[in-house]
């Protein structure tokens, strides 16, 4: 029954988001008809505030700056060679074309002509050789540093033309590609600075307060319909709402808070716009030990937890229940929503059969910032049902960066991943929650490996099913994906894949 | 026992009484019953999702519901609990710790003395809440009993300074210097001639720093450095309703009065304590 009603809700809102986007798309038909009669109706000079309650911790992506700094960052101060656009899709950017040789081991790339960095130096293939191999280093702290690992050498060949030979095939490399910036190779300080080839250059970062960005006038490719972009960071939901209610910021990247939603909905000062997440909130075990390390447990705790009353009570009714890390905008998507539904008798044999009928403690290290406290809460309520105890242990973002994430010195603990393609981190028996299964390590090698993207999804969705089986860690849910604007602000991103939020397009009425 | 030492009697026979005493003790013991009937009887199970999401206040729950849906008079009941633990446990360590260096440096050497106190002068300029998200921070994960020993440790240098001033003062005694020419031990001097002297200023101390433990208390929790969940501290409770202030707004404002509440309460009795020990004080009004 509850299964049914979830199903029902889901495809409601599928048609209803379906609907937006065919008014969003006829919107922007008319509007630019609208503009090729008339002249502009925005401001060309405006300056965007925008508000996040991701401040970046210095400026260089490789040096563990944080989801802050792509959002910032990416693809208006620095581009890649490739761009992941706000809809999913890779589309190549500094690289003007790319040929790839029969065996997939070779990737000869061409580059855009007549690109310049902000501090005036010429984009050559060097640029590129040097930017890539910052990603690749030994130091580099870059979350996604492994799915470069197929690369054995870059090439030079002329000033641009880049060759990027792999050891093995890596079907995802333009997409891997859309993350590792260039930067200029006679750059120093990038934690401070920047030379990046994007639309916009730093002007001005306040640590702890903003970062403002300036229209770069040298830049290659459509100039920005707006002047200067200013991101200000609040540490604060709440406050971060009352700036864009008392017009202190036009934009709020990514709304964090339900109560929010009510203040802004209704209000015809100001739009909501609901976009695609890939942000699930997840119980993540450490596989490693006991009892974590028995399926029977695993699927057990995932089936005495109602995932859609936590996300009733976390969202009031936004958000989506998972089954799985995969999110419906993944091309491996595959509805698992109904692998462990929610059963509380059956999760209390299951116990039983793993030997414990009486339950078990265990304690889970929880962030201290919202959801993660209450989204405890609830579970230590719903698995008390089922005679599991759970203690909260609560945790600084930082202490569960050096506890959990490096030390994985835990239990199990409440995350949440923002991350669009995230699955891969399964394939990973290294990574903090130690999940281990050689069946889904080699499905996610070989989906590397593929030769064609067909390939590669079936065996990614063959991969997503038995983590889901295996119930690997416990999802919970999926995160709406919110942004909340003024209304005389139009143009911005709205799904915000991989925390990117692309500035250029943004108009501000006159 | 407490009624011959706190309510003296005035030269004219009459018990003093003080209105603000009879108000901040009649608040502060409505909290104490709460508290303690909390212990065996509350509305409902504090972690029962007994209501729907947000509900308005009702017969049925009386300050309403929290995002799951839990009865939110339940948790501020046993939030009561939690900030009285916290205040009592909070100043039985400050008074401790904090008369213990307060009567050391009183009878210490000079450079003793001088160093104790420039060490409790910088403690006191360090916020108390700094302080104690320091010992916090420091500790191997946040709990209740860390909060009591941190806030009690951050009270302590307070108490120990004023601790040192009243002693100090009453050692310059004329009759203090006749107890000590005569051989009393300096333990007799301290419990018999110092303590009783000092005593009623540092219970209306003592009654000031129970608030502001409460508070502390509650700000740690807020930020999530407090008593973890499922304790109801009433700090906790308003972060959690933070996010949906606007759309729930009594979610914040219950536990809100009740924190206001029991710190009002107990400044009144301070207050109160200090009237009724310091007849000129009482004169004036």
């Amino acid at each position: 029954m509850t299964g049914l009603t979830i199903h029902r809700d889901a495809s409601l809102k599928t048609s209803r988001r379906h609907v937006r986007m065919v008014t969003a798309a006829a919107l922007i038909v008319s509007a630019v008809a609208a503009g090729s009669v008339q002249a502009q109706d925005f401001d060309a000079d405006a300056t965007i505030n925008i508000g996040s309650l991701y401040e970046p911790q210095n400026l260089d992506n490789t040096a563990g700056a944080g989801q802050g700094i792509n959002e910032a960052f990416n693809s208006n101060v620095y581009e890649a060679l490739f761009q992941l656009t706000d809809a999913g899709t890779v589309v190549p950017a500094l690289a003007k074309d790319y040929k790839v040789s029969e065996d997939g081991l070779t990737y000869t790339f061409t580059l855009q002509q007549g690109v310049k960095f902000h501090s005036g130096d010429p984009l050559t293939s060097k640029d590129v050789k040097f930017s890539i191999e910052r990603v690749t280093a030994a130091d580099s702290k870059s979350s996604r540093k492994n799915s470069l690992k197929p690369i054995a050498g870059i090439e030079t060949p002329d000033e641009a033309t880049v060759v990027v030979k792999l050891a093995s095939r890596s079907i995802s490399l333009p997409y891997n590609l859309s993350y590792v910036w260039i930067v200029n190779d006679k750059a120093t300080n990038l934690t401070a600075s920047e030379d990046g080839t994007g639309p916009y250059q730093l002007e001005d970062w306040r640590r702890g307060s903003s970062l403002a960005l300036t229209r770069f006038d040298g830049y290659w490719g459509r100039k920005p319909t707006n002047g200067d972009v200013v991101f200000q960071y609040f540490t604060e939901a709440t406050a971060l709402n009352n700036a864009l209610l008392t017009g202190s910021v036009d934009i709020i990247t990514s709304v964090q808070s339900p109560d929010s939603l009510a203040q802004f909905k209704g209000n015809k000062d100001f739009t909501v716009a609901e976009g695609k997440s890939t942000t699930k909130l997840l119980l993540a075990y450490n596989d490693r030990v006991a009892p974590f390390d028995n399926v029977k447990v695993r699927k057990a705790l995932a089936r005495a937890v109602d995932d859609a009353r936590l996300l009733k009570a976390v969202w009031g009714d936004s958000g989506t229940p998972i089954g799985s890390m995969v999110p419906p905008t993944d091309p491996w998507y595959v509805d698992l929503t109904k692998s462990d539904a929610y059963d509380p008798a059956s999760a209390k044999a299951l116990l039983a059969e793993a030997g414990y009928p009486n339950g078990f403690t265990f304690t889970i290290d929880t962030p201290n910032y919202d959801p993660h406290p209450i989204a405890a809460q609830f579970l230590q309520t719903e698995l008390a049902k089922v005679g599991v105890k759970v203690n909260i242990n609560v945790i600084t973002a930082n202490e569960w960066y050096t506890k959990v994430y490096k030390a994985h010195d835990f239990q199990a603990t409440l995350q949440e991943h923002v991350n669009h393609r995230d699955i891969v981190f399964y394939g990973n028996p290294d990574f903090y929650w130690g999940y281990n299964n050689s069946k889904v390590v080699d499905l996610i090698k070989q989906s590397e490996a593929s030769a064609t993207t067909d390939e590669q999804t079936a065996r990614l969705k063959e991969a997503n099913t038995i983590i889901a089986e295996d119930a690997a860690s416990n999802w919970l849910y999926l995160y709406p994906q919110i942004v909340v604007s003024a209304k005389s602000v139009t143009g911005y991103p709205l799904n915000g894949l991989n925390s990117q939020f692309f500035v250029a397009g943004i108009k501000k009425d006159d | 026992m407490t009624d011959t030492r706190l309510i003296a009697t005035s030269p004219e026979g009459r018990t003093r009484r003080s209105l603000t005493f009879t108000i901040g003790a009649v608040v502060v013991g409505l909290h104490l019953v709460i508290g303690l009937l909390t212990l065996f009887w509350a509305p409902y199970d504090p972690t029962a999702m007994s209501g729907g999401r947000l509900e308005a206040p009702s017969f049925a729950h009386l300050a309403g519901t929290d995002r799951l849906g839990r009865d939110l008079f339940t948790l501020i009941m046993i939030g009561s609990r939690i900030a009285l633990i916290v205040g009592t446990g909070a100043v039985i360590i400050g008074a401790a710790l904090g008369v213990t260096i307060g009567l050391l440096a009183a009878f210490a050497s000079k450079t003793l003395d001088d160093v104790l106190a420039a060490g409790l002068d910088i403690l006191i300029a360090f916020p108390t809440l700094l302080l104690a998200m320091l010992i916090v921070a420091s500790s191997d994960g946040a709990s209740l009993w860390t909060a009591v020993v941190a806030i009690g440790i951050a009270n302590s240098a307070i108490v120990a300074r004023l601790t040192r001033i009243l002693a100090k003062r009453v050692l310059r005694m004329d009759y203090i210097t006749a107890a000590r020419i005569s051989g009393t031990s300096w333990i007799r001097v301290v419990t018999i001639h110092i303590l009783p002297n000092i005593w009623p200023t540092l219970l209306v101390n003592l009654a000031l720093q129970f608030g502001l433990a409460v508070i502390a208390e509650a700000s740690l929790s807020y930020l999530g450095l407090g008593a973890p969940p499922p304790n109801a501290s009433w700090g906790r409770l308003l972060q959690e309703a933070q996010g949906t202030v606007y759309t729930a707004p009594f979610g914040a404002i219950a536990p809100g009065i009740a924190l206001v509440s029991l710190v009002i309460g107990i400044n009144l009795l301070a207050d109160g304590l200090r009237d009724i020990g310091d007849p000129t004080r009482r004169r004036r009004r």
